[in-house]
């Protein structure tokens, strides 16, 4: 009987929670309670999935010779190599794997699995990390890359406190700033627990807050930002780094991040894995931050990316979930010896929605042995997180940054901005028609179908999935602006409950599903009648949406189905004149603008 | 006036393309390696900067011996002089850190250019930090998220429009100085405004068919050693993150008991329609307030 009560974690945590239960039978009573308890359905899932997971184990060995890797998802060849001994084998299927799909994780795991093998065949011999430098390793090269001023490692470094980049806009903190600030509250508050009172030795009251906890530090960058500082306190923060000057008042890369960097290190330069020079400030006694945030809008991607090059580090970008936990890794690029696994402690975990929006990935930034990336970083989707609600109690320290700012980091000039009119908002229309990737026959003509359907009601609109926004579809120039994220529904994009919802050509994935569940009334369109859409819908009309959306139009417009399927032969006939504009009425058509 | 434009092959994945096993991972068989459909706008990019001034398109890709064809469609798309493939086992696996620091040094091979262009964000997951992250390694004036371009070529000066993004969305207008690295927006729209310019396009079209024909004679591939570059400052050993895993999003549970319709059946498809007009209500004014949810 386990003692493991699902009920005692938010979805969020169950997953790491659970990760290490490997136990099927205990996993099915995990199941049975959440039933029992709150029976959540992602919850349900995520045990199933797990469940699912361990039951793949137990099935036999493959051979590798003849895996087909290419129908493989990286999760399960990962599964499988753990049972390749052979290194001639491996090397087979990595350059079965380069010449086929050549995904990045793929090569990494198999490699990986060779050097592991490698380092347990050959034991007594070199397992040792080569700490010679490159120059004497290389001799065939005159060696730029150690010397180059934008590799700044460092080695032997102090790490501390999670920094929070909170991102301004016409005068204002972006929202997602306070939502990263409410996520590196709770995760430095289950740090602190996690981490914190062994290092002290004692157990600290449950209020007071120890010397030693690692701290939520938010930076503010900007001609106008200190106004913020209560906010981003009460959102969270104990410390707040300000940074004020009039040509901050854009976001300009170079100056943002020379100064995010150079408040970071203190001052200090990071070269050849040494750390010279740097200011003496009394709040602070670390090298650079153990962990960074930022948000994942194009300015904020941008600066993560430059800070974390700056700061010699990784980061995994556009991220919806983290956690931070230990991790067993057996790479031998990261623990240094072959064929030895190590853990990894207070490793921040980044998962992120795939490309491909059916695949989490979990990334991981872990250092080399003798080259260490931190801090660890990453940026986060707007939105994934809650707002926190704001405790105007709470106290934190105020440090005024004021390093003087080089002429040269201003070569790019801001001469103007507009502000454009409001993003499309889906949420407050009777009727949403949104598309999925079935439209990918003709991508452009499934857009007009759906814009077709859309402009049979009075109040109606169009959205997409993350399948379209993040595809790679071509669409002709009329119907392209329907394609972009301001148009996605679902976890990441808008949230909407119309009277009616069609889902045309939309597989159902569980982000699009909490998008548009709250619907009334729910019409899908597929070909596939397993498709899970069919989970979560009233009806479901099997068939080419192509054919079925043309036919749907025309028969509102007639009022009644059968005359307009009595004349109707299928997709020829259902084509609508090509280049006329369509006159239809409602929001709908007024957003359209002067398409085509 | 030397433009170097940055680009990457990727998955194809579109519809039709993707299937799924019965655990409902991805299948990714027989995927072809198509050119990173956001590399386009790089590529417009540099093509608009080509016609309207005159001068050289150099394209590099960093990836597998593969990839010689991504490069010829992106010559096709640019037009492009010459193309250049940096490729070694030492570079597999790369994160973009990696990636950056490998093409810089490969950038820095062909000398010093006016103007780079990279994309906007991979289809397969690399994240539109790439961009940004070589040029930190170059050093030139960044300009990202690029959705108009003019270049002065007397004053050296070059001239943007940018898309800005968060709770408002801004257009920017930008000036700086050549050399500079250009990301491109997919919502960059090239521009040719004269005749001229329309005629020039037409004829690098027809030059560019013959050479695209032998464009293996136009490429050159390069491992570590000829761009100077210190194997454990690159692919994997030089790669800060790594993939812990990949999980399939899991399954939404069912929730709704659905009708299903054959679409020939025209009494059902009737009982659909009475629902789709009931659901809206006829004038009743209802409650569209409900969706205000979010």
């Amino acid at each position: 009987m386990t003692d493991f009560d699902p009920g005692d974690y938010e979805i969020s945590e169950l997953g790491p929670a659970i990760k290490d239960i490997d136990d099927l039978g205990e996993l099915e009573e995990i199941l049975q309670a959440e039933h029992r308890g709150q029976n959540r359905a992602p919850a349900v899932a995520l045990i199933e999935s797990r469940i699912e997971k361990f039951s793949e184990d137990d099935e036999e060995p493959a051979d590798a010779d003849e895996l087909d890797l290419a129908s493989m998802s990286t999760a399960e060849i990962g599964n499988i190599l753990q049972n390749v001994e052979e290194v001639s084998e491996l090397e087979s299927l990595l350059e079965r794997e380069e010449a086929g799909e050549n995904r990045d994780p793929v090569t990494r795991l198999i490699s990986n699995r060779i050097d592991s093998v490698k380092g347990s065949d050959e034991e007594d011999t070199e397992v040792e990390v080569d700490d010679r430098p490159p120059e004497e390793r290389h001799p065939d090269l005159d060696h730029p890359t150690r010397d180059k001023r934008h590799v700044r490692s460092l080695h032997g470094g102090t790490y501390r406190d999670m920094w929070v980049y909170c991102e301004t806009q016409a005068g204002e903190l972006v929202d997602v700033s306070k939502e990263m600030l409410g996520k590196a509250r709770e995760l430095m508050d289950a740090y602190n627990d996690d981490y914190g009172v062994s290092e002290q030795g004692s157990e600290a009251s449950e209020t007071e807050s120890r010397a030693d906890d690692e701290r939520v530090v938010a930076v503010l960058i900007g001609s106008d930002v200190s106004k913020h500082v209560e906010d981003v306190i009460a959102c969270g923060a104990d410390v707040v780094v300000v940074r004020e000057d009039a040509r901050l008042e854009r976001f300009q890369h170079k100056p943002y991040t020379e100064i995010f960097c150079d408040m970071a290190r203190a001052g200090a330069t990071h070269q050849n894995f040494e750390v010279e020079g740097g200011r003496d400030e009394s709040w602070r006694d670390y090298d650079k931050p153990r962990y960074v945030l930022f948000p994942a809008t194009n300015n904020g991607r941008d600066l993560s990316a430059l800070v974390q090059a700056e700061l010699d580090s990784g980061l995994a970008s556009d991220c919806s979930g983290l956690y931070i936990t230990e991790e067993v890794i057996s790479n031998p690029v990261k623990t240094g010896v072959a064929g030895e696994k190590k853990e990894f402690q207070r490793v921040l975990h980044m998962k992120r929605p795939d490309f491909s929006g059916f695949e989490y990935s979990t990334i991981l930034c872990i250092d080399n042995p003798t080259r260490e990336f931190h801090p660890q970083g990453a940026s986060v989707i707007p939105g994934s997180f809650d707002l926190p609600e704001p405790d105007t109690e709470r106290e934190g320290l105020v440090v005024e940054h004021d390093a003087p700012l080089d002429d040269d980091w201003f070569r790019v000039t801001v001469t103007d901005f507009d502000r454009l009119d409001e993003g499309i908002d889906l949420t407050g229309h009777e009727v949403i028609v949104a598309v999925g990737r079935g439209i990918g026959d003709d991508p452009t003509k499934g857009i007009e179908l759906a814009l077709d359907l859309a402009d049979q009601f009075e109040d109606a609109d169009v959205g997409v999935t993350r399948g379209i926004v993040t595809g790679s579809f071509n669409f002709d120039g009329h119907v392209e602006q329907y394609t972009h994220e301001d148009r996605q529904i679902g976890e990441t994009g808008q949230v909407v409950a119309p009277k009616l919802y069609v889902a045309a050509g939309i597989s159902g994935a569980v982000q699009h599903k909490v998008g548009m569940d709250e619907s009334d009334t729910i019409v899908a369109v597929n070909t596939d009648p397993d498709a899970r859409i069919g989970d979560f819908s009233d009806y479901f009309i099997e068939g080419d949406l192509f054919e079925v959306l043309p036919r749907l139009t025309s028969a509102l417009k007639e009022g009644r189905f059968e005359a307009a399927v009595a004349s109707d032969g299928g997709r020829a006939a259902s084509t609508p004149p090509a280049g006329t504009p369509d006159a239809g009425a409602g929001a709908a058509a007024d957003e359209r603008g002067e398409s085509r | 006036m030397h433009m170097v434009v940055l680009t990457k092959g990727v998955p194809d994945f579109r519809e039709g393309q993707v299937s799924f096993d019965e655990d409902g991972h991805l299948e990714r068989g027989k995927t072809p390696t198509v050119m990173n459909p956001n590399d386009r706008f790089a590529l417009e990019a540099a093509l608009q900067t080509r016609v309207r001034h005159g001068g050289r398109v150099s394209v590099m890709s960093m990836g597998p011996p593969g990839y010689k064809e991504v490069l010829r469609e992106a010559m096709e798309t640019v037009y492009a002089d010459d193309l250049h493939l940096v490729s070694d086992r030492e570079m597999a696996a790369a994160d973009t850190w990696a990636t950056a620091i490998t093409l810089s040094a490969g950038i820095e091979t062909l000398g010093e250019p006016d103007v780079v262009f990279a994309g906007f964000k991979t289809a397969d997951g690399e994240t539109g930090h790439t961009g940004p992250q070589t040029n930190w390694c170059l050093d030139m004036s960044l300009v990202t998220h690029v959705i108009s371009l003019d270049i002065d070529e007397e004053a050296g000066t070059l001239r943007a429009k940018r898309l800005v993004e968060g709770d408002i969305e801004e257009i920017e207008t930008v000036e700086t100085e050549l050399p500079a690295f250009v990301v491109a927006d997919p919502e960059f729209e090239p521009s040719y405004r004269t005749a001229g310019e329309r005629l020039t396009l037409k004829d690098l079209r027809e030059e560019t068919r013959a050479r695209a024909e032998n464009y293996e004679e136009h490429l050159t591939v390069r491992d570590h050693a000829d761009i100077n570059v210190d194997p454990d400052y690159i692919g994997l050993d030089g790669s800060p993150t790594i993939v812990s895993s990949v999980d399939p999003i899991p399954k939404a549970p069912a929730e709704r008991e659905a009708t299903m319709v054959d679409p020939d059946d025209a009494g059902a498809m009737q009982d659909v329609l009475t629902a789709m007009q009931s659901a809206v209500g006829d004038g009743d004014g209802g409650d569209a307030a409900a969706a205000g949810g979010d």
